[in-house]
């Protein structure tokens, strides 16, 4: 068992991941809009009225997953649009960590944000 | 890819009347796409305001949304948005095998539709106060 | 012309006089050379009114790096007459035969089965054979295929996608063969339904050469490839484990997952092949194979 069953070559599970983020970031996206410009509007955003959404669990969940989702989606879809370009050895790995890492941080840092956004932080 | 002679790809922006309706919809998602992530990391950016005060979150954001060109951009990013999520959701049908029959029309659909929510969308974001 | 009639009838007269019958395959081959030369006189007054006769231009890439003066890629111009129903290919062979015979381009069997003269016809990939000069807009642009580096005027170099052909295995090669090694192994009729149209494929190599991820990623196997693995991969009379094998190779970060469907493959490809479907098939087959070893 020390082997690692999963026989998905690399592109096969990011494949599927990215479809499967892109369903739930159509929903989200839209939902994103429609509350943030049509609902309330953009030019009365002030910090009381962001802290009262987010201080709803449900909402403050949903808006993180929309950060980690549409992380992987974003850093994923420019992976691959530069190998579909032909990069490919040194260079590849380089812009491969360069991206995972730059992915990392956006989630710390977003995380930061939302929980001072619901007065956590 | 070396190429003894340069002819120019048929990605060659040159060729671009004899791009098919599949070719655009990769170029025009590719590049919605990269204006989509750099939003993303500004978009992170400027909402890391709060960290700081609630008046400042507040002056920064409300100083933006005042200024003209600010609202102008978010038109286009609304544009941008539903052009990939249209576009997204043909290359999802096309994924699960359903309408490849149909699949350049259905990209003129979403070209379509992209304006027509835009167009539509205008006086919702050009509303609000204005510096 | 007349006295050519009057030559036959002389000589035939005389033949009359030291043979009491003509053979008829005399008479036959008799009037064949009269036929021929006939025809013959008709051409060359043809030919002398070019000028009212309906005429194509064509435009033809030209590059030679072994003489001087083609060592700078240019386009010739030929003009070359019309008849109905001329393809691309006659029209290349014209002006090859009647005006540059340096003029270079690959073709054999002229009935889109050989796969030799895929060309970029005015923007496009298509077969030289294959494509009608009635369907085309004038001047026709005649280019080798892009993506692939030329070897002279309208040659490429196909080693690439032999490689990547190649890659696939793209033999028959079952798991068990029947014990009786006289028996055959029967495919059912559905079965051959479902990869007829994969069969189909010439080696053209129009479709790699209209595909942008092909042109950009150089590891790419590209539709061809993935088509025939997809032949083999869906032929029952393989075997599961051979299955395996086949969509192991496929799976690999420059397989299957680099097509982004952008259809240009489906579209030139001259045998109506819809490849994009194939692979997108083979990506739901490789999903799906792969979520059971959770």
């Amino acid at each position: 068992m020390a082997e690692h069953y999963s026989s998905f070559e690399r592109g096969g599970r990011r494949w599927l991941l990215q479809r499967l983020t892109a369903v739930f970031l159509i929903g989200v996206l839209a939902f994103h809009f429609l509350l943030l410009h049509f609902a309330n509007h953009a030019a009365d955003i002030t910090f009381a009225g962001t802290q009262a959404r987010m201080s709803q669990v449900g909402y403050f969940a949903t808006m993180w997953l929309f950060l980690v989702t549409a992380t992987f989606h974003g850093v994923n879809g420019v992976y691959n649009a530069l190998v579909n370009q032909g990069i490919a050895g040194t260079q590849k790995t380089a812009v491969k960590w360069v991206l995972v890492v730059a992915g990392l941080l956006l989630v710390a840092q977003g995380t930061r944000v939302a929980l001072a956004m619901n007065g956590f932080l | 890819m070396s190429q003894s002679y340069n002819r120019g790809t048929v990605e060659d922006f040159g060729r671009w009347r004899e791009f098919s309706a599949g070719m655009w919809a990769w170029i025009f998602h590719k590049f919605t796409g990269w204006v989509l992530v750099g939003y993303l990391f500004t978009h992170i950016a400027v909402l890391s305001t709060s960290l700081g005060s609630a008046q400042l979150y507040t002056s920064t954001l409300q100083g933006l949304e005042a200024l003209l060109v600010v609202r102008f951009l978010e038109v286009g990013l609304l544009a941008v948005a539903v052009f990939h999520i249209l576009n997204g959701v043909r290359l999802l049908m096309v994924d699960l095998g359903v309408g490849l029959e149909a699949q350049d029309k259905s990209f003129y659909a979403s070209m379509v539709l992209t304006g027509a929510i835009t167009v539509a969308s205008i006086p919702t974001f050009l509303g609000g106060p204005l510096a | 012309m007349s006295t050519q009639i009057e030559q036959q009838e002389s000589e035939t007269e005389e033949q009359t006089e030291e043979q009491t019958v003509e053979s008829p395959g005399e008479r036959r081959r008799a009037q064949k050379r009269e036929r021929e030369a006939e025809r013959q006189a008709q051409r060359e007054t043809e030919e002398a009114t070019l000028d009212d006769e309906e005429t194509v231009l064509l435009k033809v890439f030209r590059y030679d790096p072994e003489v001087e003066g083609k060592q700078e890629p240019r386009f010739d111009d030929f003009r070359v007459p019309f008849h109905k129903g001329m393809t691309v290919l006659d029209a290349l062979i014209y002006a090859r035969d009647e005006y540059d015979s340096s003029l270079t381009f690959r073709h054999s069997c002229r009935q889109a089965v050989c796969g030799s003269d895929a060309l970029f016809v005015n923007g496009s990939q298509m077969l030289g054979c294959k494509t009608q000069l009635a369907d085309l807009e004038s001047p026709v642009r005649i280019e080798p295929l892009p993506h692939q580096e030329v070897v002279k005027d309208l040659v490429v170099d196909m080693e690439h996608f032999y490689d990547q052909m190649h890659a696939v295995e793209p033999y028959f090669d079952a798991d068990e063969t029947p014990e009786d090694s006289l028996e055959e192994q029967r495919q059912s009729r559905e079965n051959r339904e479902k990869v007829k149209m994969s069969t189909r494929c010439i080696w053209c190599g129009a479709c790699m050469s209209s595909c942008n991820i092909a042109a950009g990623d150089n590891e790419y196997l590209g539709p061809a490839a993935i088509n025939k693995a997809y032949r083999f991969a869906m032929d029952e009379r393989e075997g599961a484990d051979r299955k395996q094998e086949r969509l192991r190779i496929i799976e690999q970060e420059h397989g299957v997952w680099r097509c982004q469907t952008q259809f240009s493959c489906t579209e030139v490809c001259p045998k109506d092949i819809p490849l994009t479907e194939h692979i997108q098939e083979l990506k739901r087959e490789a999903v799906k194979n792969n979520l059971k070893f959770w």
